[in-house]
């Protein structure tokens, strides 16, 4: 087992720099000269200082030399500057960071025992009336647009009822406990609408899967209790491939959901994605970008290893 | 000896028309589908015929006429330049429904493409190709999107590029395990020995069978695309917003202000992209009955 850990995790270094090179390759692309946002503009006049400047800063060095400064610097942990504002990477990360952590975990653990748990209980009672709503429900999720369920959202508990904030983390002044969980409540509840319907239909169908198979019909012949088939038997073979999607959601603690953090206002990473692409600020795209990247490899390196744990054909394969 | 073979051409032609009318029926059958066959026919058809619809120009400013509520004369308001809400999203409707179509027609192809290689040489091929599909599936859809259009830049061509880009796995996996399967069969040996090409046996032979589940993917697609396509002309970075799509109507609502007075301005808009791709979801999930009835 510890080879077999060992072995994934060295796995995940190349990727790492293939992913990193990509991303650096495809945004060399992009038609930004950092020079211009660095320069004031009587300086920018003169050409032989912008040259001297570029000279100085390795602009014109090969590609791949840039690129491996480029690593170099990020693992030793200076992550650069937004060329748009100048604030420094790291410390953009810093604040940005636990916001979006708060706002994805919450909604995580809310989204995998509602939807988990609707999707076991719909197939039990296949054709029940948990089942029946919590279809409709997963196709309405699958539908329609987060962003407008949270406009909606916002527009009937926000500005018509007037029981939650509209938009941010905090309000101006506040600080405490209560005003942190008023503020969380529409943006959680809006992302664990659209993560709930995946997760319901999913499990709802594994299970389904698992109660059809025979080993489900011995074990009610041999007269064990219903609830314990369910659980014991139904329930535990059902989990590995639901473990699999929740896995690959966890990318999601690093990348936020730009879309809900950009309707509630909410100052995650999120937000700083959709501006760094609208303003063109390419070292902090590749910076996120990257991050996201390596959450991927993480989570998929968990989903190896939970499937080795759980089913011993795999590590014997191996 | 010919009238045999012609006999069994006919039965031949005979079953396959009755297969036809067999499917036909029982997707007539599926109630949710045909409601979904519906609406979809009838958002296209007054997209498509917008100009009859409407006599507003979706793009023509009026300051006299800012926020107005729907009245006589504009059915559904106008926004904060004074443009026909009505006619925006007739014609809004009609780009946003193009760039998703043709997103996922050129995603499919490109699944198609490289799910025959994948499947038909297998090795390295495959597993090259297996690798970068994992790779671009579990990338965050939006965040991989975006960093697309900060390369590419924002513009309607640019918008279908990136689509079909980042919508070929699904298709991909689908034909390259059919392919897997199918290319041990004995008609491909038998082309094999005839000499024929290898593209020849690939597009010409062996993926005709596997096109029933492409079609299904690709509706299904369309729908996740008029999503997304919403999502970033929202965000402000998917078509320009000089173009009127439903994601760009629905930027305006990014503002409180907004939300709170003029309903009209993201209700309307946003109802109507969850009706579409609502009606699409349940035709193609009709469509999977007939056509694919294994993966239920």
């Amino acid at each position: 087992m510890l080879k077999f850990i060992g072995k994934k995790l060295l796995q995940m270094i190349p990727m790492l720099l293939l992913i990193s090179f990509i991303v650096f390759g495809g945004l060399q692309l992009m038609d930004v000269d950092p020079i211009s946002y660095m320069v004031t503009p009587d300086m920018a006049a003169s050409a032989e200082n912008q040259e001297a400047l570029r000279e100085q800063l390795g602009l014109n060095d090969p590609f791949v030399v840039r690129y491996f400064n480029w690593v170099k610097d990020l693992v030793t942990g200076d992550f650069g500057y937004s060329i748009v504002n100048g604030t420094s990477i790291a410390s953009l990360l810093k604040t940005r960071l636990p916001a979006t952590f708060e706002l994805a975990i919450i909604a995580l653990v809310l989204s995998s025992f509602i939807g988990i748990g609707i999707g076991i209980i719909s197939a039990i009672r296949q054709n029940g009336i948990i089942d029946y709503v919590g279809r409709v429900f997963a196709v309405l999720g699958q539908s329609i647009p987060q962003f407008f369920f949270g406009i909606c959202a916002i527009q009937i508990f926000a500005i018509k009822l007037g029981w939650l904030p509209v938009n941010g983390r905090t309000s101006p002044g506040a600080s405490g406990l209560g005003d942190a969980v008023i503020h969380l409540v529409l943006p959680v509840l809006t992302m664990t609408v659209a993560m709930c319907a995946v997760l319901m239909r999913y499990s709802r169908n594994t299970m389904l899967g698992v109660l059809n198979c025979d080993y489900i019909k011995t074990a009610r012949s041999k007269g064990i209790p219903e609830w314990k088939v369910y659980i014991k038997h139904g329930f535990r073979n059902a989990m590995r491939p639901v473990l699999v999607i929740l896995c690959f959601r966890l990318p999601m603690l690093i990348g936020g959901s730009v879309v809900i953090e950009s309707v509630f206002g909410w100052p995650g990473i999120g937000s700083i994605i959709t501006q760094s692409v609208v303003s063109g600020d390419y070292p902090v795209i590749m910076v996120t970008t990257l991050m996201v990247a390596a959450a991927i490899l993480v989570a998929s390196f968990l989903v190896d290893v939970l499937t080795a744990a759980l089913d011993p054909r795999v590590r014997l394969g191996e | 000896m010919s009238s045999q073979a012609s006999t069994i051409q006919q039965a031949s032609k005979k079953q396959a028309s009755s297969l036809l009318r067999k499917n036909i029926r029982k997707f007539v059958n599926n109630r949710l589908a045909m409601i979904g066959l519906v609406f979809v026919a009838v958002i296209i058809f007054t997209a498509v015929f917008a100009p009859l619809l409407t006599s507003y120009d979706p793009n023509e400013i009026s300051l006299g006429e800012k926020s107005m509520g729907p009245c006589a004369e504009h059915i559904l308001g106008t926004d904060n330049l004074g443009r026909d809400v009505f006619a925006r999203v007739l014609y809004g409707g009609c780009i946003s429904m193009l760039v998703s179509v043709l997103g996922a027609l050129m995603g499919s192809l490109v699944g198609m493409v490289l799910g025959s290689l994948a499947g038909y040489f297998g090795g390295k091929v495959d597993m090259v190709l297996v690798r970068l599909s994992e790779i671009f599936q579990t990338f965050p859809e939006m965040i991989l999107i975006m960093i697309l259009v900060a390369i590419l830049g924002q513009g309607v061509g640019n918008l279908v590029l990136v689509f079909s880009i980042t919508g070929w796995m699904t298709t991909f996996r689908m034909v390259r395990n059919e392919f897997l399967v199918l290319r041990e069969e004995t008609y491909v040996q038998v082309c094999e020995a005839f000499g024929m090409s290898k593209a020849a046996i690939m597009f010409k032979q062996i993926l005709p069978n596997v096109l029933s589940p492409v079609i299904v993917s690709t509706t299904v697609n369309v729908a996740g695309f008029i999503l997304s396509e919403a999502s970033l002309s929202f965000l402000g970075v998917g078509v320009p917003s000089s173009v009127p799509t439903w994601g760009n109507i629905l930027n305006a609502a990014k503002s409180v202000e907004v939300v709170s007075n003029y309903w009209w301005l993201w209700a309307v808009p946003g109802g109507v992209i969850s009706i579409f791709v609502l009606a699409i979801n349940f035709f193609g999930d009709g469509l999977r009955d007939v056509l694919d009835p294994k993966q239920q």
